[in-house]
């Protein structure tokens, strides 16, 4: 099905919903769940959380799609609000950086530039376990508002000024924080490549 | 003689003039330039770039367990479609 005709279909669900069909309702929970939980699962760093960020954010859908303007696509829509849920979360929680903290102007805990050319053909390894799991493992070492920059402007390409907007915080404190979380996440990769240089 | 990575406030430096937004086209050809010298930042800005990507690709499998999926139609209080 071509982009057009998925957007003809996906207005034409929107308007049947809004009118109250389930059916249609149900077709949208359906086709945007699944990236809405990931978004959720990256965001929250726990399965439990994401969960209830995901019922919360459809929750929502189903109450305020009459709202919906339509003027950005409904995913546009709902990660706005998946993001604002748990950003709340997070807030209410109070989340203790229990990790590396990357807040030290210093970057001390950064062991720097082990200059040396990683493995060819990185996107291979995205299938195996060990390295699935790394990478997994260094998302979670991130603080989450270092985490939740990465995530929306370079895994959701907001832009800055949008990334900002929905953390509230500055566009320049959104750019210290996306390069710092960079930085971070390439460091310990550069230590997994070290540690298997020698089976790999 | 070619340049060197020398400390960490210049990987700094240059990955936030590397990977940063709203360069001019001075600033670009200047920090091209400057790549150009220095094998060790390149091959440091290609690993960042790396780590970016990666993440990327793992980003597009987006995926929800079934149990997940069930309880999210209950808690709506819909009816999954087959």
């Amino acid at each position: 099905m071509n982009s057009v005709n998925t957007d003809q279909t996906e207005a034409e669900l929107i308007r049947r919903a809004k009118a109250g069909d389930g059916k249609a309702m149900s077709a949208l929970v359906d086709s945007h769940s699944a990236r809405i939980y990931t978004l959720a699962l990256r965001l929250m760093n726990n399965r439990e959380d994401a969960e209830d960020v995901l019922q919360e954010t459809f929750m929502i859908m189903l109450e305020k799609l009459d709202t919906f303007s339509e003027r950005s696509s409904l995913y546009t829509w709902l990660y706005r609000i998946a993001t604002n849920v748990a950003l709340g979360k997070h807030r209410q929680k109070k989340y203790v950086d229990n990790y590396i903290s990357v807040h030290d102007p210093d970057f001390e805990h950064i062991r720097g530039f082990d200059i040396q050319d990683w493995p060819d053909h990185l996107e291979e390894k995205i299938d195996e376990q060990e390295f699935r799991e790394c990478l997994s493992k260094a998302m979670s070492m991130l603080p989450e508002n270092y985490r939740e920059v990465f995530i929306l402007r370079d895994l959701e390409n907001l832009s800055t000024r949008e990334t900002a907007k929905l953390l509230k915080i500055t566009e320049a404190n959104t750019k210290v924080r996306l390069m710092r979380a960079r930085l971070f996440l390439r460091d310990q990769l550069a230590n997994h490549f070290k540690c298997i240089k020698g089976i790999s | 003689m070619n340049k060197t990575l020398s400390n960490k406030e210049e990987m700094i430096r240059l990955v936030e003039d590397y990977l940063g937004e709203d360069h001019d086209r001075e600033v670009v050809k200047e920090i091209r330039q400057y790549m150009d010298e220095c094998p060790e930042c390149r091959i440091y800005i290609d690993s960042v770039k790396d780590t970016i990507k990666l993440y990327r690709v793992t980003q597009f499998e987006s995926s929800i367990p079934d149990d997940v999926s069930d309880r999210l139609f209950k808690k709506l209080n819909l009816n999954r479609e087959a």
